[in-house]
C-alpha cells in the first residue's frame, strides 16, 4: 500500500489525534458559558447558586419568564420586550435593505467624486464607539419624541445594520461581471430594470447573508436600547439584566432562562440560512 | 415601438468612425487619452478586425460604437444616422462580449429570448427556434449556461447578439477563451455565419492569426491611433511603418540597422560588417541611416556567388517539417536574425549561411519616426 492519503479516508496519527484533542478542549472552553447558561436555566430557585451538575431539571423558569408571574417578580414584561426586539430588529434590517441594497449597487458600480468618503463615513458608524453618539442622541430623541419608541429603535439601529448591508453587498455587486448588465442595456432594458432583473437576483445569497448578520448585530445591541428606551420599548438585551436586580433579589435562573429564549431567534435564523453565512463573514477578503 | 427589430432580415449598414476621440478624466491622475482620432469607413457587410496590443484602445473603440462608453469628440455613423449621442439601446448594435455575458439562472432559450422581450418583439419563440436551427444548437436550448462548453457558450453569445438582426455586429475577443482546436473550429464557423448573415462586423482581437483569417480588412492600432488600415495582404506585404511590420507576422520580422548606398539606379542597404541587400525603396539618400525590416519568410538561401546578400553562421536550427527556421549570427549585427529555410537542407550549428530577399521585400524605416521609406 502506498502512504498516500486516500480521498475520503482519514489517517489517525499522533499529531492528528493530539490536534483533535486540543480542538475539543478549546471547544469545551469556548462553549462553557453557553452550557452553564442552559444548565442554570433548568435549575429551580433553590438550586440556582449551586455549582454541581447533578440536579433535577425543570422547565418552569421558561414559563415564569414568559408569564405574568415573571413580571410580578421582576417588573419586566419579557414577552413584550421580545416582541419589541423582533419588531425593531426586523424593521431595522428591512429599512437597511431597502436603502442599502441600491446604495451598495451604486457604490459597487460607479466611482464618483467623494464616493470613497461616503463609503468610509458609512463604515465609520460601525467602528465609532456607540457611547460616543448615544448621549447627544438621547437629548435629540427626547426633543423629537422618539425616546422609548420602536420607531426610534429602528432608526438608531441603522448605525448598526446599514454599514454591514452596504459593505457586504458592495463586494457582491463588484464581483458580478459588468458585461451581464451591459448586455441587458444593449438589449434595450433600462438601468432600473437591469438592476432589478439582472443584478439583484444574482446577489440573493449576499442579501441573505447581509440580512442575517445585520439582524444578529442589531439583536445583540445593548447600549442604544439601554439609553434610548424606558419601560415601553425595552429590548431583550436590556430586559435580561433587570432580572438580576429588579425587586431587590437576583433571579439567576430566570436570567438564564430569558437569555436562552433570547438566543433562539438569531439561532433559528442562522440555521435556516447558514449556507450563505461563510461568504458573508469573509466579505472584504474577496475584494480589497 | 420601433419595427426595425421585428423585420426578419436587416440590411447591413455602412459604419463610419469620424475623428473619434476618447479621453478618460481622473481627478487625481492625469487624464488618459485612450483613443486619439480614429477614422474608419467600413463597407456594408464587411468584416473588419481591430488588431493591437493590450491597452491600444481597441476595446474602448468598440465600446464607444456600442454606446457603452461616451464619445469625447468625433462622430459615429451607422448608415446615414449619427449614433454618437444615442443611448446604447437605440443604436441597435449587436455585441458579443468577451465573457459571453450569458445570464446564469436562465436557460439558453430564455437567454436568447431575453433581448427580444426587452423590445416587446413578436414571435419570440419562433425566432429563438429559427436562430437555434441556423446555428445548429436546437439541442442546447433547454440547458443552463453552466452546462455548456466554452465553444457552445461562444456560439450562444453570438446567437444572442444576432437574434435582434442588428445592422452592425461587434465582437470583443470572440475566441480568446477557447482552446486551440475549438478556436480554429469557431473561427471558421464565425466566418461562414458572418458571410451568410451579411452583417457589418467589427472584431476586436490581439491575435493576429484571428485577424488575418477572419477579416476582409484590418486596422492595426497602437496607443489610441490606427497605424494602418488595409487588407491582410496589404498589412503583411506592404507595412506602413515599423510598428505594423513588427506587430504582424509570425515569426517576427528582423529589424536591424543599416546604411543606404545608392549605386547607379540600384538602392542598396549596407548591413553589419559586410552584408548588403538590394531594396526597392526610392525616397532615401546616400549614407542615410535606416532600420531594415526583413521577414524570415521572405529570405532566400539560393544566392548566386556574386549577388548582394547577408552572410553569417547558424546559431540554432529548428526543423519545423514543412520548412526550417535558422537563427543566424551575422557579423556586425547585434541581434541574431531569423531566416526561414526550405525543408530540403538540414543545417547544423556554425554552418555558414548566405541569404537575401527580393528588393520589394526589403523594407526600410525611418530610424526616428518608424515610418516606412518607400
Amino acid at each position: 500500500m502506498s502512504t498516500e492519503l486516500l480521498p475520503g479516508r482519514r489517517r489517525f496519527t499522533l499529531t492528528s489525534v493530539l490536534a483533535d484533542l486540543a480542538l475539543l478542549a478549546w471547544f469545551t472552553f469556548a462553549l462553557f458559558p453557553i452550557l452553564w447558561m442552559v444548565l442554570l436555566a433548568l435549575k429551580t430557585s433553590a438550586e440556582q447558586t449551586s455549582t454541581y451538575f447533578a440536579f433535577s431539571p425543570t422547565l418552569e423558569n421558561f414559563g415564569t419568564v414568559l408569564s405574568a408571574r415573571g413580571t410580578e417578580l421582576t417588573s419586566v414584561d419579557f414577552t413584550s420586550t421580545l416582541i419589541t426586539s423582533v419588531v425593531s430588529c426586523v424593521g431595522a434590517v428591512l429599512v437597511s435593505l431597502i436603502i442599502g441594497v441600491p446604495a451598495a449597487y451604486a457604490a459597487g458600480r460607479w466611482k464618483y467624486r467623494g464616493s470613497n468618503d461616503v463609503m468610509f463615513t458609512i463604515l465609520s458608524f460601525r467602528f465609532a464607539p456607540e457611547l460616543m453618539v448615544v448621549v447627544p442622541l438621547f437629548v435629540i430623541y427626547h426633543q423629537i419624541g422618539l425616546f422609548d419608541t420602536r420607531v426610534g429603535l429602528i432608526w438608531v439601529l441603522q448605525l448598526v445594520t446599514m454599514p454591514l448591508v452596504v459593505w457586504i453587498l458592495r463586494s457582491y455587486f463588484q464581483d458580478l461581471p459588468e458585461d451581464l448588465e451591459q448586455a441587458a442595456l444593449l438589449d434595450g432594458y433600462t438601468r432600473r430594470r437591469t438592476f432589478l432583473t439582472v443584478a439583484l437576483p444574482l446577489v440573493r445569497p449576499g442579501i441573505a447573508a447581509a440580512a442575517l448578520l445585520a439582524f444578529i448585530f442589531a439583536w445583540n445591541n445593548y447600549v442604544f436600547a439601554l439609553i434610548l428606551t424606558g419601560n415601553e420599548a425595552n429590548t431583550v438585551t436590556v430586559a435580561i439584566t433587570k432580572f438580576l436586580g429588579g425587586g431587590g433579589q437576583a433571579y439567576y435562573n430566570l436570567t438564564a432562562a430569558a437569555a436562552v429564549i433570547a438566543a433562539l431567534p438569531p439561532l433559528i435564523l442562522a440555521l435556516t440560512i447558514q449556507r450563505y453565512l461563510v461568504r458573508g463573514l469573509s466579505f472584504g477578503a474577496v475584494k480589497a | 415601438m420601433t419595427t426595425t427589430t421585428d423585420t426578419a432580415v436587416s440590411t447591413a449598414q455602412r459604419l463610419v468612425l469620424d475623428r473619434l476621440y476618447k479621453t478618460f478624466e481622473s481627478r487625481n491622475r492625469e487624464s488618459f487619452a485612450a483613443v486619439r482620432g480614429i477614422d474608419l469607413d467600413i463597407e456594408p457587410g464587411e468584416m473588419v478586425a481591430l488588431l493591437g496590443p493590450s491597452g491600444c484602445g481597441k476595446t474602448t473603440t468598440l465600446r464607444m460604437i456600442a454606446g457603452l462608453e461616451a464619445v469625447t469628440s468625433g462622430d459615429i455613423r451607422i448608415g446615414e444616422t449619427s449614433v454618437a449621442s444615442l443611448p446604447a439601446k437605440r443604436r441597435n448594435v449587436g455585441v458579443g462580449f468577451e465573457s459571453y455575458a450569458l445570464y446564469p439562472p436562465l436557460s439558453v432559450r430564455e437567454n436568447l429570448a431575453y433581448g427580444l422581450k426587452a423590445r416587446r418583439a413578436k414571435n419570440v419563440d419562433q425566432r429563438v427556434d429559427s436562430m437555434a436551427q441556423r446555428l445548429g444548437m436546437t439541442d442546447l436550448l433547454d440547458l443552463r449556461p453552466a452546462a455548456l462548453s466554452s465553444g457552445q457558450k461562444q456560439r450562444i453569445a453570438l446567437a444572442r447578439a444576432l437574434i435582434r438582426n442588428p445592422p452592425v455586429l461587434l465582437l470583443d475577443e470572440p475566441l480568446s477563451h477557447l482552446d486551440a482546436s475549438q478556436r480554429q473550429h469557431v473561427r471558421r464557423e464565425l466566418k461562414v455565419l458572418q458571410r451568410e448573415f451579411g452583417y457589418t462586423t467589427i472584431v476586436v482581437t490581439h491575435d493576429q492569426l484571428e485577424a488575418l483569417s477572419l477579416a476582409d480588412r484590418m486596422a492595426v492600432m497602437d496607443a489610441g491611433v490606427i497605424r494602418q488600415f488595409g487588407s491582410p495582404d496589404e498589412i503583411f506585404d506592404d507595412p506602413d511603418n515599423q510598428f505594423v511590420a513588427d506587430f504582424v507576422g509570425e515569426p517576427k520580422i528582423n529589424l536591424v540597422g543599416g546604411t543606404v548606398r545608392i549605386d547607379g539606379d540600384r538602392t542598396m542597404v549596407h548591413i553589419g560588417r559586410a552584408g548588403e541587400l538590394v531594396t526597392a525603396s526610392r525616397i532615401v539618400q546616400h549614407d542615410q541611416q535606416v532600420t531594415v525590416g526583413l521577414r524570415p519568410q521572405d529570405c532566400r538561401t539560393d544566392v548566386s556567388p556574386a549577388a548582394p546578400c547577408l552572410e553569417g553562421e547558424i546559431k540554432v536550427y529548428e526543423n519545423l517539417l514543412e520548412f526550417g527556421q535558422a537563427t543566424v549570427n551575422v557579423p556586425g549585427v547585434d541581434d541574431a536574425m531569423v531566416v526561414q529555410t526550405p525543408a530540403g537542407h538540414r543545417w547544423t550549428r556554425a554552418d555558414p549561411i548566405r541569404f537575401t530577399a527580393a528588393p520589394e521585400r526589403v523594407y526600410l524605416f525611418d530610424t526616428e519616426t518608424g515610418e516606412r521609406l518607400r
